[in-house]
């Protein structure tokens, strides 16, 4: 927290305020307040007169690069544009890395998904999956039917404390949005891999609509199969 | 992420304080009128907290119940229980309270008595006999007491889910026929006196006719495709006339060209020729793909033509 508040710019010099009780006789002047105040004052006005003069006194045959490669655009310091910063390679390499990251912390997250769904069967919710009775005959049939028909009570009883209600609650919570996270992240995954693919060479094209077979919304690039030797 | 979650713990702590302080008003009866769930404090490894918080809790004491953090109540299934809390898990009573078999996570309760009872974790994504369970199954013959033979025991996860069902009184006969996965079984085997590891194929019960005796449930788990003759096999040497098996079927073990639903129609067709009659079929659907558990018996004598 301190080291939060020392990053902030502060007041140098905090002067002394009139009491409330006193507002009435008007600013309270000190003079050691006073000092400080002209003190700075002059100095700024020192530091404005140097950089004055050398501007004056400036050289015009003097060059620098910065001259050209830096300009201002309404009043802000800029630039020039750091396109081609970067080789080819160092920028495969760097979307490399990212790729790296994310794939990372796609698997850390599923390995809490799963940890987590191993504590969290979802006892209360009704089964999705479909469940046979073998009968001999109908009689059998429909004693079945009508036993299982009854049997729609919940498995556990419904007395339970608020307090466990909602801790079991938030953990259903906290393993649905680290699903949502893990899916999210897969579908960057699969989009970075992609973008990395096409910038490799070797001829490509996009797929028209009527050429894919398993049908999305994405674009679809097929690969010209070339000859390795 | 961090922060936040921070917060939030900090937040249910202070919550577990103004609960204790209810407990110690009414909680004594509230506790008094349920009976049987049992109620913990501290999940698992007896829970993490702050040595400051720690000093406070001292002055909470007398009110043991407000602060419980899991509610472990029974399941339908008979040595089966339901714990709520931070997880909303099945579970079984540990045999061998304080050891994990793989890793899963245990949550132990005081009871009434103030003396712990530990129970495992069943990871139904591990075990096919805890996704039949939670798909609502009407009864797995699993019960405290019962001689159950498990083939394909593999590692011995479910194993020991099902020797903490049956209890001390029960026995498990595992059979596996790897020696890899046989190792970890006999491992376990040797903290759970009621299991007995046999590292067989299943294919000749005649090898470990001496080891086992007439058992009342046969568990299979072997994922193979003659999987009902290697049942029925079994069941002809071992299961007694009236007992029941749970056998959970594959369908891409077995026949991976046609559709699931077809294979396990064939398979209930195979155990049907062998004196089996099935009595229910569920498939395990959140947990696994294309997997299907029986639950039949054997040798059944026929009660209606008695009674016409």
């Amino acid at each position: 927290m301190s080291s939060l508040r020392n990053s902030l710019p502060r007041r140098a010099h905090k002067e002394r305020s009139q009491p409330s009780s006193r507002e009435r006789f008007g600013l309270l002047e000190k003079h050691k307040d006073y000092v400080q105040r002209a003190k700075a004052f002059h100095k700024k006005q020192d530091t404005l007169q140097k950089l004055k003069e050398k501007a004056a006194n400036r050289n015009e045959d003097e060059f620098y690069f910065k001259m050209v490669k830096t300009k201002t655009v309404d009043g802000v310091h800029r630039q020039v544009s750091e396109d081609n910063k970067y080789t080819q390679d160092e920028i495969m390499l760097m979307k490399t890395q990212d790729t790296d990251y994310i794939l990372l912390k796609l698997q850390s997250e599923r390995k809490k998904v799963e940890k987590l769904a191993a504590t969290l069967h979802g006892i209360d919710n009704q089964p999705s999956n479909s469940h046979v009775f073998f009968a001999e005959d109908r009689e059998e049939a429909k004693k079945l039917k009508l036993q299982h028909s009854k049997r729609e009570i919940p498995p556990t009883s419904g007395d339970i404390p608020d307090n466990i209600k909602r801790k079991t609650e938030r953990s259903y919570k906290e393993l649905e949005a680290r699903k949502n996270r893990a899916s999210q992240l897969e579908k960057i995954y699969m989009d970075m891999g992609m973008q990395k693919e096409l910038q490799k060479s070797g001829r490509k094209r996009k797929l028209r609509e009527d050429e894919i077979v398993c049908p999305t919304n994405k674009p679809v690039y097929k690969w010209r199969a070339e000859r390795k030797r | 992420m961090a922060p936040p979650r921070g917060r939030g713990g900090s937040s249910g702590g202070f919550r577990g304080r103004g609960d204790r302080g209810r407990g110690r008003g009414g909680g004594g009866g509230r506790g008094g009128d349920r009976g049987t769930p049992f109620k913990a404090r501290g999940g698992g490894r007896g829970g993490a907290r702050g040595g400051g918080r720690g000093g406070g809790r001292g002055g909470g004491r007398g009110g043991m119940k407000g602060g419980s953090k899991v509610l472990v109540e029974p399941h339908r299934h008979d040595g089966i229980f339901i714990a709520k809390g931070k997880e909303d898990a099945l579970v079984t009573r540990n045999l061998v309270p304080g050891e994990a078999v793989y890793n899963e996570k245990r949550v132990s309760v005081q009871n009434e008595d103030s003396t712990k009872t530990e129970y495992r974790i069943w990871n139904p994504f591990r075990s096919k006999l805890a996704a039949a369970v939670l798909g609502g199954v009407d009864n797995i013959w699993i019960k405290p007491g019962a001689k159950v033979l498990y083939l394909g025991a593999a590692s011995g996860t479910t194993v020991s889910h099902v020797s903490d069902i049956v209890g001390p009184t029960g026995v498990v006969y595992a059979v596996e026929f790897s020696h890899r996965s046989g190792r970890d079984l006999v491992n376990m085997a040797k903290k759970r006196t009621n299991v007995i590891p046999i590292i067989e194929d299943a294919r000749h019960p005649a090898k470990y006719r001496m080891l086992v005796g007439m058992v009342d449930v046969i568990f299979s788990d072997v994922a193979q495709p003659d999987q009902a003759r290697i049942l029925g096999l079994n069941a002809s040497y071992f299961l007694k006339a009236g007992g029941h098996f749970v056998i959970s079927i594959k369908a891409n073990c077995i026949d991976s060209t046609v559709p699931a639903e077809a294979v396990f129609q064939s398979e209930v067709n195979k155990l049907k020729a062998d004196q089996f009659k099935p009595f229910e079929q569920v498939t395990l659907e959140p947990f696994e793909r294309d997997h299907a558990c029986v639950v039949g018996g054997y040798r059944m004598p026929k009660k209606k033509k008695d009674a016409e």
